[in-house]
C-alpha cells in the first residue's frame, strides 16, 4: 500500500470509526480483541472471597497494555457494577512482556490473551439466588496502530453454600505468571541510590547478574516520569540498572517495579504489584494508647525474664560462679562487683539505645536485635566466644589484665571490677536476640516513640536484667546457699567453656542460614587461626619469657589474627552471597504477604510464625512446641495452614509487616481464623503446647461454622 | 544485504540510544529545528524566539489525537493561544508508510477537515526532530519559552483515556503551563507522563 493509500485508509477507518460514537472493537472486519469475564468458583459463597478475571483475547500481533505503559499506550481499566457492600480487589498484574518499537520506544504489554485476576469479596449476606457480576472493561490495542475498544462484561453466578474450583487451567496459568514477593533474604542484595538525573538499582547477587535476560521493568507512580532503565555491571561482579528520570520528587528514592529473569519475576518496592501488600492486623495491634508507665514495666519484667532466656545461660552460670568465689569476700567488694556487672548491663543496653536513636534520626527503619542481622557482628561475637571457651579451657591464661588487648577476657582476673563489667556486657550482647516475653511489646512501643522514650525504656530493661545481681550482691548473706569453692570449680569452668562452644555452633549456624555455608567454613578457618594464636600466647609467651621472644611471639600473633581476618574474612567472606530462605521443615510454606492474602482469600486458617536463625526463643518454641508431633498432627487436623516468615536477614518486607503488628522483632505468631481473617489472635512470645492446642481448637470450630 | 540491514538496525538503534540520553528536559535549551510545513514554508524555532513556543505531536490515524480534535478540545487549545501570540506548531513524525504520515497535500486537507488552528502544521517524516526532542507519543506536548528554554514536556492532560467524555474533568497542563508561564510563574506541573498512541517512526 503507498503511503498516499495507507493515510486515506486510515482516515476512512477513522472516520468510519469516530462518528458511532462508540468506541469499535472492530478493525478491517476483525474483532480484535474478545473481552470476556471468568471466575475460580462456580458459585458465591457470602463471606468468602474468590478470584473473577478478565479474560482478553487478542488477534495475532496485537498487544493490551500492563499498568505501566512504557513509552506510549495506556493500561486496561476495570470499572466494577456491584452493590457497595463488595471489596474489589486491585488487579493482579501478570508478568509482560518488553516490546520495542520503532525509535526507540519501550512498551509493556501482552500478546495473544491475558487473563487480568482481582480478589472480590461478597458481603456476609447476599439476597436472591444468583449474583451478576458487571464491569466495564476499557483497553487500548495496537499493532502499528491503536484502537481503543471498551466492552461491558458480566458473569452470572449462583449463591450457595459451597462452591466448586472454576476455569482451573486458566487460572493456574496466570496465576504462575503473577510476579513473586521477593524471596527472604534476598533483598539484602538489592540497593537504590539516586542523583539529580536517575535513579540506580544495584543487586549485588552474582548469580542474578550473570544473568543475560535479567531486567527491571518499572512502576513508576504519578508523578514520576522516567525514561527506560539501562543495566551495566557493577563492581564486585554485581548489576546494576540506572533508570533515568525526567521528574521525581526529591523524597522518592526508589522505583517498585519487576526483576524479572528467565520468564520469572519479582516484585520490589514497598507496594507489590499483586496486592496492597499488606497483612490483616488485628484492631488495636498497634495501639499506642498504653501508659509509658505500663510499658516501662513491662521492659523491666521483660529485662529480668532475659535472664532465664536460654541463649544467656553460659554467661549467668559463669557470673554465678563468679559469686561463688566472690562469696568469702568483704561485703564491699561482692557488691562492688554486683554494681560493675550491672553498669557492664546499663552501658550494653545504652549503647544500643544511642545507636537506635541515631539509626532512627538518619532515616533508618530499626528493628531489634537488628545488630544481629549483621553477618560481621556475628563473626565478631564467634570470635569472642572462642578466646573466652579456650580461656576457660586452660589454653592460655590472662597474665596482663591491665593490658587493653585483654579486655572482655578481664573477668578470669578474679578481682577485677573490669572484669565483671565487661562479663555484664557480654551476657547482654548474648541475651539480645532473644525478645523475651513484654519485651516484644514493649519495645515495639519505645521504637515509635521519641528518642526520649527509647533511652527509657533500655534503661528499664537494663534494670530489669541487672536487678538480680544487684539484690543477691547487696545482701550477701544469700550467697551462702551457694556451695564453698574448691577444686571442683575448675571442672565446672572447664565444662562452661564446652557450653561457650555450643553456643559458637549456635553462632556459625546463624551465618550459615545468613550467608550460606562457605561463610561458615571461612569463619572457622579464621577461628583455627585465631585459636593458634591464643596457644602461643599460653605456650610461650609465659612471665619468665625474654623480652626478645615475647616480641616474636607477639608479631607472629599478630600475623596470624590480623592475616586470617584479611584474608578469610575480608577476602572471602565478604564475597559469599546471601543465602535464600531456609525452609528445612516442606510443611511450611515461605511468608509473602501475597501469599497469606491468597490462602486467607481461600478460606483457609494461617498460622503466621514469624521466626530468625539468630532468635533462640523461636528456636526453642519451635523445637519443644511447633514441630512436635502432637502440635504437627492438630495444625493438620485443623487445617491451618502454617507459613513461616524468616527474619534471619531483616527481610524488609517482614520488617514492615511486624510494624503492622507493633513489633519491632521476633518471635511473632499470628493465628488467622478462617471464619474471621480479619481478627487475627496474636500468641504470646513463649509458646506451650497446651495454649498452641488450644487457640488451634477454638480457631477450628469457626473454620466449621463458616459460612 | 544482510550486512547491511544488520548495520542499518545498529545504526538505528546507537542513534535511538543517543537521542534517548539527549533529549532535552524542562529547563534545558530547546534544540533548534527547521521543517516544511504542509502550508509550503519552512519554520525555523530560531525564527520564533522571543515567543512561546507549543509543540504538538500529530498524527490523525491516532484514537488520542481523536479524541482532542473531534471533540474540538484541541483546536479550542490552538485558537485561544495563538491570538495570544503563542507560536503553536503541529509536528507529524510518522514515516512514511506508517500511520499518519502526510504529504503537504494530505496535512492541508487534514487542516481543513479538522478545523485545526495551528502556525503551521510541520512534516517530519524522517523523525529527525521527534527524535531530538524525545517525542513518543501522540499527542505529545512541548512547551518552549522566550528565552528558547523547555518549560513544559508530556500529556495534553491529566486523564489518560481515549474517551473524549474524560477531557471535561481532566486538567489540561498545556494550557495550565502557559497561563502560569505568561503570568510570570513557575510552571507547577512542568514534566508529566506522556499518554497516547507510539510516535510512528520509520521501523
Amino acid at each position: 500500500m503507498n503511503p498516499l493509500r495507507r493515510v486515506a485508509f486510515v482516515l476512512l477507518a477513522a472516520a468510519l470509526l469516530f462518528p458511532a460514537g462508540a468506541r469499535a472493537q472492530k478493525f478491517n472486519g476483525r474483532e480484535l480483541v474478545q473481552a470476556s469475564l471468568i471466575a475460580d468458583t462456580s458459585g458465591i459463597v457470602p463471606g468468602k472471597p474468590f478470584t473473577a478475571g478478565l479474560l482478553l483475547k487478542m488477534v495475532p500481533g496485537w498487544h493490551t497494555y500492563w499498568q505501566y505503559p512504557g513509552d506510549a499506550g495506556i493500561p486496561t481499566e476495570l470499572k466494577w457494577h456491584l452493590p457497595n457492600d463488595w471489596k474489589v480487589g486491585p488487579i493482579q498484574w501478570p508478568i509482560p512482556l518488553k516490546l520495542d518499537e520503532p525509535g526507540d520506544i519501550q512498551i509493556y504489554g501482552y500478546h495473544d490473551e491475558v487473563l487480568l485476576m482481582l480478589q472480590l469479596t461478597p458481603p456476609a449476606a447476599i439476597a436472591g439466588k444468583s449474583v451478576q457480576l458487571a464491569a466495564d472493561a476499557d483497553w487500548l490495542v495496537c499493532e502499528k496502530v491503536c484502537i481503543p475498544g471498551s466492552g461491558k462484561v458480566q458473569l452470572d453466578l449462583p449463591v450457595a453454600d459451597s462452591a466448586a474450583p472454576a476455569n482451573p487451567e486458566l487460572f493456574a496459568k496466570f496465576r504462575d505468571r503473577l510476579p513473586k514477593p521477593l524471596p527472604t533474604g534476598a533483598s539484602a542484595a538489592i540497593s537504590w541510590s539516586r542523583d539529580a538525573k536517575a535513579f540506580r538499582l544495584t543487586i549485588a547477587d552474582k548469580s542474578l547478574a550473570g544473568k543475560t535476560n535479567l531486567d527491571f521493568f518499572p512502576l513508576p507512580e504519578s508523578p514520576t516520569v522516567i525514561g527506560h532503565p539501562r543495566r551495566a555491571a557493577a563492581a564486585g561482579g554485581g548489576t546494576e540498572f540506572t533508570i533515568p528520570f525526567e521528574t521525581a520528587d526529591a523524597k522518592v528514592q526508589t522505583l517498585d517495579g519487576l526483576l524479572v529473569v528467565d520468564g520469572q519475576a519479582w516484585s520490589l518496592g514497598t507496594k507489590p504489584s499483586n496486592t496492597d501488600g499488606t497483612a490483616p492486623v488485628p484492631p488495636g495491634a498497634t495501639d499506642r494508647s498504653g501508659s509509658l508507665l505500663k510499658f516501662l514495666l513491662f521492659g523491666f519484667i521483660g529485662g529480668f525474664i532475659l535472664n532465664l532466656m536460654p541463649c544467656v545461660l553460659p554467661v549467668i552460670s559463669l557470673k554465678i560462679f563468679g559469686f561463688i568465689q566472690h562469696a568469702g569476700d568483704s561485703r564491699g567488694k561482692i557488691f562492688g562487683n554486683g554494681l560493675a556487672f550491672s553498669l557492664g548491663i546499663f552501658a550494653w543496653f545504652l549503647g544500643l539505645a544511642l545507636l537506635t536513636i541515631g539509626l532512627k534520626a538518619a532515616g533508618h527503619q530499626i528493628t531489634w536485635a537488628f545488630q544481629f542481622t549483621n553477618p560481621l557482628f556475628v563473626v565478631a561475637m564467634s570470635a569472642v566466644v572462642l578466646v573466652f571457651a579456650l580461656n576457660l579451657f586452660g589454653v592460655f591464661e590472662i597474665t596482663l589484665p591491665a593490658a587493653a588487648t585483654t579486655g572482655m577476657l578481664g573477668w578470669s582476673a578474679r578481682e577485677g571490677y573490669a572484669g565483671s563489667f565487661f562479663q555484664g556486657v557480654f551476657a547482654t550482647v548474648l541475651a539480645t536476640p532473644c525478645t523475651a516475653p513484654f519485651l516484644g511489646s514493649a519495645l515495639g512501643f519505645a521504637f515509635a516513640a521519641s528518642a526520649g522514650v527509647i533511652l527509657l525504656m533500655f534503661v528499664a530493661i537494663a534494670a530489669g536484667m541487672s536487678a538480680p545481681y544487684l539484690l543477691l550482691t547487696a545482701q550477701p548473706a544469700w550467697l551462702r546457699f551457694l556451695p564453698r569453692p574448691g577444686a571442683w570449680m575448675v571442672a565446672v569452668k572447664q565444662f562452661m567453656g564446652f557450653l561457650l562452644i555450643a553456643t559458637l555452633l549456635f553462632l556459625l549456624w546463624v551465618l550459615g542460614a545468613e550467608r550460606g555455608p562457605e561463610a561458615m567454613i571461612w569463619t572457622s578457618a579464621f577461628l583455627l587461626a585465631l585459636s593458634i594464636a591464643c596457644w602461643m600466647k599460653g605456650a610461650f609467651l609465659l612471665p619468665g619469657a625474654s623480652a626478645l621472644r615475647r616480641a616474636i611471639v607477639l608479631v607472629l600473633m599478630l600475623v596470624l589474627v590480623l592475616g586470617s581476618g584479611w584474608y578469610f574474612i575480608g577476602e572471602k567472606f565478604r564475597v559469599t552471597q546471601t543465602a535464600g530462605p531456609s525452609l528445612t521443615k516442606s510443611d511450611w510454606i515461605a511468608f509473602s504477604p501475597e501469599r497469606l492474602q491468597s490462602e486467607l482469600a481461600q478460606g483457609h486458617s494461617v498460622f503466621l510464625d514469624f521466626t530468625a536463625a539468630w532468635c533462640i526463643t523461636c528456636k526453642f518454641n519451635e523445637a519443644s512446641v511447633l514441630e512436635t508431633a502432637s502440635v504437627r498432627e492438630a495444625f493438620e487436623r485443623a487445617g491451618v495452614v502454617k507459613m513461616k516468615a524468616d527474619w534471619t536477614n531483616a527481610d524488609p518486607v517482614i520488617t514492615k509487616t511486624l510494624q503492622q503488628f507493633g513489633r519491632v522483632g521476633v518471635p511473632l505468631y499470628v493465628l488467622y481464623p478462617a471464619g474471621n481473617p480479619n481478627q487475627p489472635i496474636v500468641l504470646p512470645e513463649l509458646l506451650t503446647k497446651d495454649l498452641v492446642l488450644n487457640h488451634l481448637q477454638t480457631a477450628a470450630p469457626k473454620v466449621a461454622a463458616a459460612p | 544485504m544482510k550486512t547491511k540491514l544488520l548495520f542499518t538496525t545498529l545504526t538505528l538503534l546507537c542513534t535511538g540510544a543517543l537521542f534517548a540520553a539527549e533529549s532535552p528536559q524542562v529547563g534545558a535549551p530547546a534544540p533548534g529545528f527547521s521543517l516544511p510545513s504542509a502550508q509550503g514554508k519552512t519554520e525555523s524555532l530560531g525564527a520564533h524566539k522571543g515567543k512561546y513556543v507549543v509543540l504538538e505531536w500529530f498524527n490523525p490515524g491516532c484514537p488520542f489525537v481523536q479524541k482532542h480534535y473531534q471533540s474540538e478540545n484541541m483546536q479550542a487549545l490552538q485558537k485561544e493561544f495563538t491570538k495570544k501570540g503563542v507560536v503553536w506548531l503541529t509536528i507529524d513524525s510518522s514515516a512514511p508508510g506508517e500511520e499518519g504520515n502526510l504529504s503537504a497535500a494530505d496535512g492541508l486537507k487534514q487542516i481543513n477537515d479538522w478545523k485545526m488552528y495551528p502556525t503551521a502544521l510541520l512534516l517530519d517524516a524522517d523523525g529527525k526532530v521527534g527524535h531530538e526532542y524525545g517525542a513518543t507519543n501522540t499527542p505529545h506536548m512541548f512547551i518552549i519559552d522566550p528565552d528558547g528554554k523547555l518549560i513544559y514536556k508530556g500529556a495534553i492532560d491529566s486523564k489518560a483515556s481515549a474517551d473524549q467524555a474524560d477531557i471535561k474533568g481532566a486538567t489540561n497542563y498545556v494550557k495550565a503551563a502557559l497561563t502560569e508561564a505568561m503570568a510570570g510563574k513557575p510552571v507547577e506541573n512542568a514534566t508529566t507522563k506522556a499518554y497516547g498512541c507510539s510516535v510512528k517512526y520509520a521501523p
